[in-house]
């Protein structure tokens, strides 16, 4: 067995590593999640700066809307400086840093560069204001629609929009030629929000830096939990090492479903090649058929530990090359989340849901492979496969709220989604006999669906049963001919 | 007995659902012959060879297979040339024929050596790193086969190996299964071009309608047929009536009448008592039996035998609901 299987094992992952559709794929996945890690921030940095006026009689509102916008620039540089401190709303030095520059009188984009940031980094201003070219509502028609431009430090440029300030009638009109973007808007809202609570506060003779004291003096609530046996003399206060365990394991179910996700691809295309190639007969005089699917399997399980391992080294040199960069903080929660990853009592049911997951669903695509000639007649056969893979995904987001949750509770013993909902689990210690039963029920599945998809394949690759004779086949499931293949 | 008769089928059946494509099927093939598998489309020769090889196996009866029901310690020893052509399309031919020559056992060196051997010795050489894609229809077919010998089995089952061929191609094939036999190989393969089988086998099988309707030597084929003579008379001369008490039968077709030979007679016998007898003979041909006839000839009385059969189980079930 062992020599035949490494031969497809062997043949099968040099067919797909040869391929450039794997070579795209391995350098184009990190490309395209960076792209889309960055997105926002290009985004923002490609659009024009779009330029705007106020028209007020004094400068109250103006100020106003300027301090706001200014604000909203410092929240950003703050969350850039250390997002795991703001997250979990910690001190941090960086922080602290910033917050002083701030506080004598530093530009954003200066405290920000005094906290260790690269000021480069920060996302551009999207509005500047400009001088009003009017100075009323009726005179701005020209300058709104474009056909008149006003003069700005980049030259003469369209007026995205214009605030007019009626202070008679109490009003703030929004002049614009675009419907959609609300973001100006709601710096102006805010503006007025602020604005209005600096006058209350100004008629019963209260100062601004009183409010501003109250809401800095709030007490923090902090997360506690019961330590017992070893941990008993430790800190009770929630640390990094304790909610290490629950990203891990959000980790591992997501690598596997990511696994088995982008896999299909490879074992439906290989059997199907073999398929329609017409190779089976010339294959099952040489192999048995267990040790075909054997083989076919661990190819692309092969495959897909080389995509990990080539994202995983490449990762580590990114890191290696940026760890200057990489704040004390963050180093100790990757840290924490290597220790818990670590762990037995997580990896050991990692590794058996990660295995029995991947015979379960990886069988299950390779026999409907078989019995289809083309993609397209996959396809069909795919949807209700696809629904079931969708469903951990989105139990994914429910752990992430709370791992506890009585859906994944119950929904981890239905054994097609014990792989992923098992490890979900394993962080809030359930009780051993519920781990193994899982276990035991996932394996006694994963076999039952590894007898079935040998039939399925067998009836493909043999008979040349199609799809439109899979509700026929299931039809007949019961002890029937054996050959010798 | 696996010494001597590297295949033997004894009353092997097989059903797709209601379907019996093979009926009672018992052959041998002796070791170190050449046996033709011939029957039309449809006869159930493929599931046959199939059977033989374990791929299906029989709802009854039995498959020995080099002495043994087929596994896959038996089929290291055996080629088997599938009747659904086909190759892996990104592979080169050299790669293919290591692959399957190297699941057969061979080690990793020989498998390439004998890849090259033979990819040579078909004039193949300068694709042997080429894809497949590359290569003409013929070309991929040759491949095949070389894919099925490359690891020097003893007992070779090709399945309509000339299927797809051109006649040169045809004639490279032939050349190569008789220096296969020479080496020692006991071949079968199955074709319903009857040429291939008057040039190449000692022995043949023919089927039709999943039934075994022939089993012997080429010489014993012909002589199930029987010889005859076409002669030509003028018209409105009654021949059988003619040649009756010279012990002759003749049978008129079409514009000629057919006179068949018994055992000790000759062409020479049936022309000399034609002139006895007065017939004005306007032509005089000697039927040489060709393969194609016997095998027409028994095709037909096995698809008449067929409908008579369905019939009667027709008639049958007639009755009972009666």
């Amino acid at each position: 067995m062992i020599r035949s299987t490494y031969l497809v094992t062997m043949r099968d992952y040099l067919g797909y590593v040869s391929a450039w559709g794997f070579w795209l794929g391995l350098l184009f996945t990190p490309l395209i999640l960076g792209i889309f890690i960055l997105a926002p921030t290009l985004a923002q940095n490609a659009q024009p700066t779009r330029y705007f006026a106020v028209i007020e009689a004094g400068d109250t509102f103006t100020n106003a809307l300027s301090e706001q916008m200014t604000e909203s620039v410092s929240v950003t540089a703050r969350a850039m400086l250390d997002p795991i401190a703001i997250a979990q709303n910690q001190d941090s030095e960086k922080l602290a840093a910033y917050d002083e520059a701030r506080a004598n009188g530093a530009t954003v984009e200066e405290a920000f560069a005094q906290a260790g940031g690269f000021p480069d980094m920060l996302p551009r201003q999207d509005f500047v204001q400009v001088d009003a070219p009017v100075s009323n509502s009726a005179d701005l028609a020209p300058y709104i629609t474009g056909a008149t431009l006003v003069d700005t430090i980049e030259g003469p440029q369209p007026l995205f929009a214009a605030f007019v300030v009626n202070e008679e009638s109490g009003e703030i009109e929004y002049w614009s030629e675009n419907l959609q973007a609300q973001a100006l808007m709601s710096f102006a809202r805010q503006a007025e929000r602020e604005l209005q609570l600096d006058r209350a506060l100004a008629t019963v003779n209260v100062d601004r830096s009183i409010l501003n004291d109250a809401r800095a003096a709030r007490r923090d609530v902090t997360q506690q939990r019961v330590r017992t046996g070893e941990d008993a003399d430790t800190e009770t206060e929630v640390t990094q090492a304790d909610q290490a365990p629950f990203v891990v394991s959000i980790m591992m179910a997501f690598s596997l479903w990511f696994l088995i996700f982008s896999v299909i691809n490879y074992l439906l295309m290989g059997t199907i090649e073999e398929r329609s190639n017409k190779i089976f007969d010339s294959l099952l005089t040489s192999v048995k058929l267990p040790h075909l699917l054997a083989g076919k399997l661990l190819a692309v399980l092969l495959l897909s530990l080389t995509l990990v391992g080539f994202w995983s080294v490449g990762s580590g040199v990114v890191t290696w090359f940026a760890r200057d960069m990489i704040s004390a903080d963050v180093a100790q929660f990757f840290g924490a989340v290597f220790t818990a990853a670590a762990n037995p009592a997580l990896f050991v049911p990692a590794i058996i849901s990660f295995v029995l997951g991947y015979l379960m669903y990886g069988s299950l695509f390779l026999a409907l492979g078989s019995l289809c000639d083309t993609i397209q007649e996959a396809q069909t056969l795919m949807t209700p496969l696809f629904v079931t893979l969708m469903a951990p995904l989105a139990m994914l987001a429910f752990a992430i709220q709370d791992a506890e949750s009585a859906l994944i509770e119950i929904m981890a013993w239905v054994p097609v989604f014990t792989p992923f909902l098992l490890i979900l689990r394993m962080p809030t210690e359930p009780p051993i006999w519920e781990v193994l039963a899982q276990l035991g029920l996932m394996a006694l599945t994963t076999f039952v669906i590894l007898h079935l998809a040998t039939r399925v394949y067998r009836a493909g690759a043999v008979h040349g049963a199609g799809v439109n004779d899979v509700w026929a086949f299931f039809g007949k499931l019961v002890p029937g001919k054996k050959s010798a293949a | 007995m696996g010494e001597d008769l590297p295949l033997k089928m004894t009353g092997v059946s097989k059903w797709f659902g209601n379907f019996q494509a093979v009926r009672d099927l018992d052959f041998d093939v002796p070791k170190g012959s050449i046996v033709g598998f011939l029957g039309p489309n449809g006869a159930g020769k493929s599931t046959s060879l199939r059977m033989a090889l374990g791929v299906l196996s029989p709802d009854r009866g039995d498959v020995s297979l080099l002495g043994a029901p087929p596994n896959l310690e038996s089929l290291k020893y055996v080629g088997f040339l599938p009747e659904e052509r086909g190759l892996y399309k990104k592979m080169s031919p050299r790669q293919i024929i290591t692959y399957f020559a190297r699941l057969k056992g061979m080690s990793s060196r020989d498998a390439k050596a004998r890849a090259d051997e033979l990819l040579d010795m078909m004039g193949l050489g300068e694709f042997a790193r080429s894809r497949v894609t590359k290569l003409s229809k013929g070309m991929a077919q040759k491949v095949q086969i070389l894919s099925a010998l490359a690891h020097r089995p003893s007992f070779l089952i090709l399945d309509e190996p000339f299927s797809g061929l051109d006649p040169v191609n045809q004639q490279a094939l032939e050349d190569l299964i008789i220096e296969e036999h020479k080496r020692g190989a006991t071949i079968v393969f199955s074709t319903h071009v009857m040429e291939h089988a008057e040039r190449l086998c000692e022995k043949i099988v023919m089927m039709a309608r999943g039934r075994k309707v022939f089993d012997g030597t080429l010489d014993e084929a012909f002589a199930a047929l029987g010889r005859a003579v076409h002669i030509g008379v003028a018209e409105g001369f009654d021949l059988a009536a003619a040649l009756e008490p010279s012990g002759f039968e003749a049978l008129q077709e079409g514009d000629h009448w057919r006179v068949s030979l018994k055992q000790a007679q000759s062409s020479q016998d049936a022309l000399r008592a034609t002139l006895d007898a007065g017939a004005p003979i306007t032509s005089f041909t000697p039927q040489e039996a060709r393969l194609r006839d016997v095998f027409v000839s028994l095709v037909s009385e096995a698809e008449a035998q067929d409908l008579t059969d369905t019939l009667a189980a027709d008639a049958a079930e007639g009755r009972e609901a009666a």
